[in-house]
């Protein structure tokens, strides 16, 4: 196979790769800032039982979750396995970046100081205006670099999506490599995800950057 | 030159954007046409010669060859799926695919589990890969080396069952996730030998100097095409197409593209 044919082969399965990567972070993002609220929920019972989830997502393997989400209702309850399946992977992939996610995001509220809240109370703001107008935007700047490690790591994890025959770029470069006796499409992999994180990171700082507005 | 880059990387995004596009319009496609009887055949494509992805970065192999002739001669339309074969009999009961049709060992755990298997179509035996320079002529002379197998095979299987004794004679067995690394282990003198299915190292000495096959005839097996229990029907009609196939010398001229699997296979040998 000819260096042409071969790039292009492996393009065709970055849309794959780029999807998982896309939609997780539009789910991930919100739904993990949900996670963190229900976490710092004031409300034990809401508190302990996100809490759990988060260690049972945080503490089994991705690969695993795949498989749970993929072929669990099949198994428990005989439902159909889901044709197109970028669905049960997003689902998987979304659930389990929204546990990190929490986690990043509750450490930047936590770590806004108690006299903010006092100080807005004292002038009038609500719970729900504090928290957007005054916390918030903290909260952003403070944990960006820790969520700019989460999304590079990310972008490496989609190759685990083949763990249920959905088919992205690494999938395809393990299929050449193993057809043609060749470790070329590795370094086009390689060469793939680094050029990819070096964008994100590029795209990250700039995010930083614009929000250091006190500096 | 900040913003040049700037707009180089804006017009990368867009571009990997685009591959998402036309990916999910493939699969419309795909959907729109449901009048003809679909056959979705799961193969492993990282087993050549029986399924692999060719020159030209589409699917081929002796398997897939002749599942795309015995669909067409049914008049049926052939999908490929990709199996991860360490899962393969859950994507089969998940029915993401009909069959699996990829150089599959017939095993009799599948026969007691329900799964109805096809007449077998191939012999195989496994073999000890060496490098030639090594001088290992039999697997006695492998005794307390390292061996490498690939994880799922039967090759592995058979280590770890009716050949233990033989896994024993070796010093330690390296256990891969391909035939690649696998092959890679023993090009780079981590190990000395690799025990695999015969077509597929002969597809590798024939492509690489080098390297030698040592073949004992050790665990001799069948391979067969398997579907869901209660596909006796489907496993029917395929085995009648193929027979047809055999008589009408399409089989033979696919067999002949694949000289290091021609000699073994049973339905040109009958």
């Amino acid at each position: 196979m000819d260096l042409i044919t071969m790039l292009k082969t492996m393009l065709d399965g970055m849309g794959g790769t780029c999807a998982i990567f896309f939609l997780t972070l539009l789910f991930a993002l919100p739904l993990g800032m949900v996670v963190a609220l229900l976490r710092m929920s004031k409300v034990k019972v809401i508190s302990s039982i996100t809490r759990a989830i988060i260690s049972v997502l945080r503490g089994t393997p991705l690969m695993l979750q795949l498989i749970a989400v993929t072929y669990g209702p099949y198994y428990l309850f005989e439902l159909p396995v889901a044709k197109n399946k970028l669905v049960p992977v997003v689902i998987a992939f979304a659930i389990n970046y929204a546990a990190y996610f929490a986690e990043i995001y509750r450490s930047g509220i936590e770590s806004i100081p108690v006299g903010q809240y006092e100080a807005a109370d004292i002038l009038g703001y609500s719970k729900i205006q504090t928290f957007f107008r005054i916390i918030l935007p903290q909260v952003l700047k403070r944990i960006m670099p820790s969520v700019t490690n989460e999304v590079v790591t990310l972008v490496k994890d989609t190759s685990l999506a083949f763990t249920v025959s959905y088919v992205e770029m690494f999938t395809i470069g393990k299929q050449i490599a193993n057809s043609q006796s060749s470790f070329v499409p590795f370094v086009v992999a390689g060469v793939f995800y680094f050029v990819f994180n070096a964008i994100v990171d590029y795209v990250m700082g700039k995010a930083e950057k614009a929000m250091n507005y006190y500096q | 030159m900040k913003r040049i880059i700037a707009m180089m990387l804006a017009l990368m995004m867009v571009f990997a954007l685009c591959a998402c596009g036309n990916n999910t319009s493939n699969d419309d496609k795909q959907k729109a046409d449901d009048s003809v009887k679909t056959l979705t055949v799961g193969v492993d494509p990282e087993y050549p010669p029986y399924a692999y992805m060719g020159d030209d970065g589409k699917y081929t192999g002796f398997d897939v060859e002749v599942a795309q002739a015995v669909c067409d001669l049914l008049g049926w339309k052939m999908e490929i799926f990709a199996l991860n074969w360490d899962q393969k009999l859950t994507q089969l009961d998940a029915k993401e695919c009909d069959c699996i049709w990829a150089g599959m060992t017939i095993l009799d755990s599948m026969k007691e589990a329900g799964y109805v298997i096809s007449e077998p179509y191939y012999d195989n035996t496994q073999v000890l890969l060496v490098k030639t320079d090594s001088g290992y002529k039999t697997s006695a002379d492998l005794a307390g080396k390292a061996v490498a197998v690939q994880l799922g095979t039967s090759g592995e299987a058979l280590l770890n069952g009716d050949l233990s004794s033989l896994k024993d004679s070796f010093s330690n067995v390296v256990t891969c996730n391909s035939f690649l690394s696998c092959f890679t282990e023993l090009g780079g003198g981590s190990v000395d030998a690799v025990f695999v299915d015969y077509p597929v190292a002969a597809a590798y000495v024939a492509e690489n100097d080098g390297y030698s096959i040592i073949d004992e005839g050790l665990g001799a097996e069948q391979y067969g095409i398997a579907f869901r229990s209660g596909d006796q029907e489907l496993c029917d009609q395929i085995q009648a197409a193929i027979d047809q196939l055999v008589e009408n010398g399409t089989y033979q001229k696919i067999a002949d593209k694949y000289p290091d699997i021609v000699n073994n296979l049973i339905f040109l040998n009958k």
